[in-house]
């Protein structure tokens, strides 16, 4: 290459625009940074965080980078006793399902998932930003105020965390707990419990596999994508096999020290600082109950033989998930003495629903034939 | 052969570059444009602009339940816009786009407060109206703060939103409300003819959108007498465009605003920074760039099937109960000032 004049003046031009370009883009974003910063500085909530008081006159504040538990799952996976056995940890209070933070959690995403209706709302000055502030706020309230103040708070609604990343996102130092169950006992729980599911046939084992199926999908795609430190699967069988090793990985994982209170649930039903229940939700007559191995391999023998057969076809999470897709039932491991003895006091009738706690629906249930 | 690529190349690379520079160039321009507007100098090195040194709003505002919040709405294509535009237009007050949210969290939250067996499931859950409302109370906060500028009075229009007219004022108790009034005959010619999509209303027509016009504008109008005189107006809109002074007058004096002539010519104020801020999707955008006229008074007159129009008290009542004359075609809404007389005509 000769060096000619052009050649260089060529170069020192280039350069030179290069240089240009980088420092207006760079300005331009700064700007546009100081603008946005402004606005939103510019008013500010008048209580910053959130405010609440327990009975002991002990206060304590909430915002949205608080440690938040978000426990979840298909339904029938033992969401309900993870969240009974955080409960009688004395610092920590899930309560019970909220119902509408799922709900919410559906409709903010219907509203980014149209592109012409996002649009619409960015035209609007409604742009992601402004939302999830909403967001935050909406579920921090109700969170903070639907059960007793605790140091720790949790929240469990299954189908959250079909917006676990999203939640993740908008709570920073939060948390996620998984439940994972063999789908075929999940299915099989909620066909003869009948608990009706938003898109679940309760007529057809094989669409409740499938759309199970489904929605582990997209909970454990997500869990893997928010990474291990603030996304951890736990599995339902393991749980009730081996509570104690289970349970004090869990804490290891919130970080929460440990109390030995969270093995005995059991005895913190309807006390303060304890364990929650509403007579509504479809678990409560199993999670008064010390932690046991009832519910298990209940599904033996349910599952029609067209079913059995397509099995790793309708559901391959179950492989993915550790589950042999043909035992029938796969062996889930030994139980801890512990386990073993609660389920002895179980099967002998040690624990009844109490009377408060019976909701009519429960009484109907009843009447169905129980395997 | 090679030689001549390379120059192509090179002249290709230099053309997409000095376009970028270009490009880039006017946005830095605008951008530094409309920070000088709001009197902060342009910063390069991305500091923090330091407060204190613009003219006017830089003070951090707080914002809560408590503050006077204003809430326009009613039927869609009664004015609405127009009314949240003249506001704008005061330097005190911002009102912005729909939110388009709004709504729909309000009537999420009506079916479940409605529906009794989901109200006893929440209650059991401790969801209690009283967490309700706190929620409701942050979300919408957040939204109505951090959708515009900020401002001394903010408003909030979405025409629905005032379906849930006492929930509001329970929830805000320092809210105001505006419940745009218009003759229905007037609002469904306009969705109709200009094909507005509203959730309910068959476009086809003129019968259906008169009911459901009815049965909307009569659930607000309800509430609003619910709620009482010194929290909500009704303003109807052909009152409003025939005499803007007088009802801007009485407006803000409801509203405990102080006066400003500015709200008389919004149209002066649109796209700049204190004033109107119109979205490109809203379908009224067309109309209320123009001045305050009377253009969109009578034009459904001649246009309402006959079998309609005789059974037009049927339909809708709350016609007669507004004060519009169900059978006048059109009724007398009055003579234009003298200033709207000659917006009209520029327009």
């Amino acid at each position: 290459m000769r060096v000619t004049t052009r050649r260089v003046l060529l170069l020192v031009g280039s350069v030179a625009a290069l240089m240009v370009t980088l420092h207006l883009g760079q300005q331009v974003l700064e700007c546009q940074q100081v603008l946005s910063e402004r606005r939103h500085r510019l008013m500010r909530p008048e209580n910053e965080e959130l405010v609440m008081v327990d009975a002991n006159h002990v206060e304590y504040r909430y915002s949205k980078d608080m440690p938040l538990i978000f426990i979840g799952g298909v339904p029938r996976s033992g969401t309900t006793l993870m969240r009974a056995m955080l409960d009688a940890h004395p610092e920590v209070r899930c309560g019970e399902e909220t119902r509408i933070i799922p709900r919410v959690l559906a409709m903010r995403q219907a509203w980014s998932k149209s592109g012409r209706e996002k649009m619409r709302l960015d035209e609007a000055g409604v742009t992601d930003q402004v939302l999830d502030a909403a967001m935050q706020a909406f579920i921090l309230e109700v969170i903070a105020k639907h059960g007793e103040p605790a140091r720790y708070l949790c929240n469990k609604d299954p189908f959250t965390l079909k917006s676990s990343v999203y939640l993740s996102r908008l709570f920073p130092n939060s948390k996620f707990l998984l439940m994972v169950r063999d789908g075929r006992a999940s299915v099989h729980s909620m066909i003869t419990r009948k608990v009706t599911i938003a898109g679940f046939d309760l007529n057809s084992y094989r669409d409740c596999l499938t759309k199970w199926n489904k929605a582990i999908e997209v909970m454990y795609s997500q869990c893997l994508e928010i990474g291990r430190a603030r996304c951890l699967p736990v599995y339902y069988e393991q749980l009730v096999l081996h509570p104690e090793q289970s349970m004090h990985n869990i804490m290891r994982f919130l970080d929460i020290s440990w109390s030995d209170m969270v093995l005995h649930h059991e005895e913190h039903i309807g006390k303060p600082g304890g364990v929650s229940l509403s007579k509504i939700e479809r678990s409560t007559d199993q999670v008064i109950k010390p932690v046991n191995m009832e519910a298990l391999s209940k599904w033996i023998g349910h599952i029609p033989g067209d079913v059995l057969q397509d099995m790793a076809h309708i559901a391959p999470m179950l492989a993915r998930l550790g589950y042999d897709p043909y035992a029938n039932p796969p062996n889930y491991g030994h139980p801890d003495p512990l386990v073993v003895n609660n389920t002895h006091r179980v099967l002998k009738g040690d624990y009844k629903t109490p009377a408060n706690l019976k909701g009519h629906l429960q009484v109907r249930a009843r009447c169905t034939l129980r395997v | 052969m090679v030689g001549k690529l390379k120059q192509n190349l090179l002249l290709a690379c230099l053309a997409i570059s000095s376009a970028t520079v270009f490009y880039l160039g006017r946005h830095a321009l605008e951008c530094h444009q409309r920070m000088e507007r709001r009197g902060q100098p342009p910063r390069g090195d991305g500091a923090a602009a330091p407060p204190g040194t613009a003219a006017g709003s830089n003070r951090s505002r707080p914002y809560s339940k408590d503050m006077p919040l204003i809430f326009i709405g009613g039927v869609p294509r009664s004015g609405t816009t127009l009314m949240r535009a003249m506001l704008d237009a005061h330097p005190d007050v911002r009102c912005g786009e729909e939110t388009r949210v709004i709504p729909r969290i309000l009537a999420v939250k009506q079916m479940w407060a409605r529906s009794s067996k989901e109200k006893i499931r929440l209650d059991e859950a401790g969801v209690t109206d009283e967490v309700l409302d706190s929620a409701m109370q942050a979300f919408l906060l957040e939204i109505i703060v951090k959708h515009g500028e900020p401002a001394p009075y903010l408003c909030n229009k979405d025409p629905f939103a005032l379906k849930s007219l006492t929930y509001l004022a329970r929830i805000f108790p320092n809210a105001k409300f505006l419940l745009m009034v218009r003759d229905g005959r007037a609002s469904v010619h306009s969705m109709i003819s200009r094909k507005v999509t509203i959730a309910g209303f068959d476009l086809n027509s003129y019968r259906d959108c008169l009911s459901k016009w009815n049965r909307a504008i009569e659930t607000m109008y309800n509430q609003c007498v619910e709620v009482g005189f010194e929290r909500c107006m009704l303003v109807h809109y052909e009152q409003l465009v025939l005499h803007p002074e007088r009802w801007m007058r009485t407006l803000l004096k409801f509203l405990h605003i102080p006066w400003n002539q500015a709200v008389l010519h919004h149209e002066e104020m649109i796209g700049k920074a204190g004033g109107v801020s119109l979205s490109k999707v809203e379908r009224s955008t067309d109309q209320v760039i123009k001045p305050v006229n009377v253009e969109a008074l009578s034009k459904w007159v001649g246009k309402i099937p006959a079998d309609v129009l005789q059974d037009m008290p049927v339909i809708a009542p709350m016609l007669a109960k507004l004060g519009y004359d169900p059978y006048a075609n059109p009724p007398n809404y009055g003579k234009p000032d003298q200033k709207v007389v000659e917006n009209t005509r520029r327009v």
